[in-house]
């Protein structure tokens, strides 16, 4: 009996020989997934299905990975997918209001090629506020993760919540001092983190090629 | 104040951004810097730009985090598993102390195990007061429709295989929120406990667990239930009774599916796929074939088949490697038996056994033959050849010398010998086999009787079925932008296509 279901969960897994593949795919997923969920719920849809909206897009991504091939026109892996992921969503956001897609023509193809399309500026615009959003919030819990919870709190009260630092240090029983470390050492880690996200394809041909 | 200690370098700066913060040298620095203005603004200036502080505050400030957790779908393993008092919370109060909860006639007794589809629970039933063992669907995973139907599906489709080597399956609940299914109660352990416990088990226990799991993996083919991930944790060995039963037939892998967990974390273990389905390729009943070779191989050995530090590294093992023969592992383990397990093992299907029922007769016949004649280690000459090479062509080279000299003298009886202790003897029906038969019958028999209707099952699965489709296309309150899920699908469907098609273009031109 032939089974219809092959398991692509696995066939992902091998399509993504490189570890740091993986990881890539896993940023994505942290990133993509709230990042979904929110625009989707922002245009009204109920808790369930925003989060069947959420598969469905990590879904059509993951398929689309079969479609990875290394080639250092492209880049490395995490730059292409969060790409055609962006193309995804944002074509998907702008298309809705002219007409049905499914008439198959290359209207698709050409609107994912242009950069600045008319039709979809504002959508873009939106949705990369949303994105860049996501990508601070997920390097925000990378670095908590790697500092101690005081520091982290310094960080918080004083360059986001905005009090004063003196108030911050008599709060946590630090020096004044030691909260402008503490700034400093968070900002510049999260720098670190963002910078990982972002596009650097001269660094990652190279370490693509070696394998 | 600060004089007495002079300002700090370029290194140490990185030491207080990156450094470790108990390290004697981060404090060293951290105590100078606290009180030195000067080396504060160097910190801040080596930290990066303050724009970065601005940015964070405004993107950051009124991040909606009590989302975060909703928006989670699975796709990632990472996340892990929610905690037992949070999953538990779907569950009725408790009509008695000891308990932890009611689910319809059932009393949860405790939870004996969760994994990627969901949990399972040791219950009883107050109706016809018996143990049962309750297997719920994940939370996140009740709320997909298609995970609840392909959950009840497969619910189906097992509960049409009752066999002595089945785990029986006795009601299939449609619960408004969390369907659950709800099977025998077996009281032992895992076959991956008894080996983690007393290590490799002797040739002829591998071979009557082999015979056992084999037959019951035929009576599920014939239905047309692959299992799908047969490994030694599904395998459970009955207290006291020397019988096992093969359980989460078909529905871990299934539901895994439907939760697409489409990430490079596994659930669970990869040892035991079979390559085709590491490939993501069709599969058929051999795939369990595969999958009872890897098991047989764990339960000769102690461990399985293929190892590596990470899933995708057994997975591609699992693919493109050959395993190291059973009998050069453990060198009590038969030749015969080393043979079947490699054959199960090959890669193609088609070089397999054909079906499980071969397997099981080739068992059968194996164990026979080894009760009455003992085993055969060719092995012991083959590893000793492998181990040393040069004394062994040295051996070769007089042994050949003296059955030349041999022949010389006395050819026709050497020759004789030689081909009967290799020839092998013809099976014989295992006399043990009958009283293990009648006892599954009554088995069988006793289960049967437990068992709800086939009828009344199909009923509630179907039940389960109607709701899961209502709940998936219900209307949300949406701008028209979104419109109704249904259609959502279809376009995002078309796009992906289109995406796709056209993505080597679109990559080539965005690229910086």
């Amino acid at each position: 009996m032939k089974s219809p279901v092959p398991d692509t969960r696995n066939s992902l897994i091998l399509r993504l020989p490189d570890k740091h593949d993986v990881e890539a795919w896993d940023q994505f997923v942290s990133i993509y997934e709230p990042l979904v969920y929110r625009l989707a719920r922002s245009k009204g849809l109920q808790d369930a299905d925003a989060r069947e909206v959420v598969q469905e897009v990590l879904v059509s991504v993951s398929r689309a990975i079969e479609q990875w091939e290394f080639d250092p026109e492209r880049g490395r892996f995490r730059d292409w997918l969060f790409r055609i992921a962006r193309n995804l969503m944002i074509k998907f956001m702008t298309r809705r209001k002219h007409r049905p897609i499914g008439t198959g023509d290359s209207g698709i193809a050409q609107m994912l090629e242009q950069h600045a399309d008319p039709v979809s500026e504002e959508e873009s615009e939106r949705f990369d506020l949303e994105y860049r959003r996501e990508v601070f919030r997920w390097a925000a819990e990378q670095v908590q993760e790697q500092v101690k919870e005081r520091t982290w709190q310094a960080f918080w009260l004083s360059s986001i919540e905005g009090h004063q630092t003196e108030d911050v240090a008599l709060k946590l029983e630090m020096s004044v001092g030691a909260i402008h470390i503490a700034r400093s050492r968070i900002r510049s880690r999260l720098r670190e983190a963002i910078k990982t996200l972002e596009q650097d394809n001269t660094e990652n041909i190279s370490s693509h090629n070696a394998r | 104040m600060t004089s007495h200690l002079k300002h700090t370098n370029d290194t140490e700066l990185q030491i207080l951004l990156c450094g470790d913060e108990d390290s004697d040298e981060y404090r060293r620095t951290a105590a100078h810097v606290e009180t030195c203005e000067a080396c504060q603004k160097r910190l801040d200036t080596v930290a990066g730009p303050t724009q970065l502080d601005a940015e964070t505050r405004e993107l950051l400030s009124d991040y909606p985090w009590e989302a975060l957790s909703n928006s989670r779908t699975g796709f990632q393993g990472t996340d892990g598993l929610p905690d037992q008092a949070e999953s538990l919370t779907f569950l009725n109060p408790p009509s008695h102390p000891e308990m932890l909860g009611r689910l319809g006639r059932y009393e949860i007794e405790r939870m004996i195990g969760s994994g990627g589809m969901g949990l399972v629970l040791k219950a009883f039933d107050t109706e016809l007061n018996r143990p049962v063992a309750i297997k719920v669907l994940a939370q996140h995973l009740a709320h997909s429709g298609a995970a609840r139907q392909r959950f009840a599906r497969e619910s189906r489709a097992v509960a049409a295989v009752v066999h002595e080597h089945v785990v029986a399956i006795h009601n299939v609940e449609a619960d408004d929120q969390n369907p659950f299914l709800v099977m025998q109660y077996v009281a032992g352990e895992s076959l991956q406990a008894r080996v983690d416990r007393e290590g490799p088990l002797d040739a002829k226990e591998v071979m009557r667990i082999g015979i056992q799991a084999a037959s019951g993996l035929a009576a599920a083919h014939e239905q047309g239930v692959i299992h799908r991930d047969v490994k030694p944790a599904n395998i459970l060995l009955e207290q006291g009774v020397e019988r096992i039963l093969l359980t989460d037939f078909g529905l871990a892998r299934t539901v895994d599916d439907a939760s697409l967990t489409h990430t490079g974390i596994i659930a669970g273990t990869p040892h035991y796929m079979s390559p085709e389905q590491a490939n993501g390729d069709t599969i058929d009943q051999r795939t369990d074939l595969f999958s009872l070779g890897s098991v047989l191989y764990f339960m000769a050995t102690g461990r399985p088949p293929f190892r590596a530090e990470r899933a995708m590294g057994v997975l591609n093992r699992v693919c493109h490697d050959t395993h190291r023969p059973v009998w050069q592992v453990n060198s009590d383990i038969p030749d015969d038996l080393s043979d079947i397990i490699d054959r199960l093992l090959e890669k193609k299907a088609s070089r397999r056994f054909a079906s499980a029922v071969e397997v099981r007769e080739s068992l059968v016949r194996l164990l026979a033959r080894t009760q009455q004649h003992g085993t055969r280690h060719r092995n012991r000459v083959k590893s000793f050849v492998r181990q040393r090479p040069f004394l062994s062509s040295g051996a070769i080279v007089c042994l050949a010398s003296v059955i030349v000299a041999g022949f010389m003298f006395i050819p026709s009886s050497v020759e004789r010998t030689r081909f009967r202790s290799i020839q092998p003897t013809e099976p014989v029906a295992p006399d043990n086999n009958i009283s293990l038969a009648q006892q599954d019958q009554a088995i069988a028999a006793e289960s049967a009787v437990y068992s709800a209707t086939a009828q009344e099952i199909s009923a509630r699965l179907q039940q389960l079925e109607a709701t899961s489709n209502a709940a998936q296309f219900a209307q949300p309150a949406s701008d028209g932008f979104w419109q109704d899920s249904a259609s959502f699908k279809v376009r995002l469907d078309q796009l992906e296509r289109d995406t796709f098609r056209d993505s080597s273009i679109s990559s080539t031109k965005e690229e910086r």
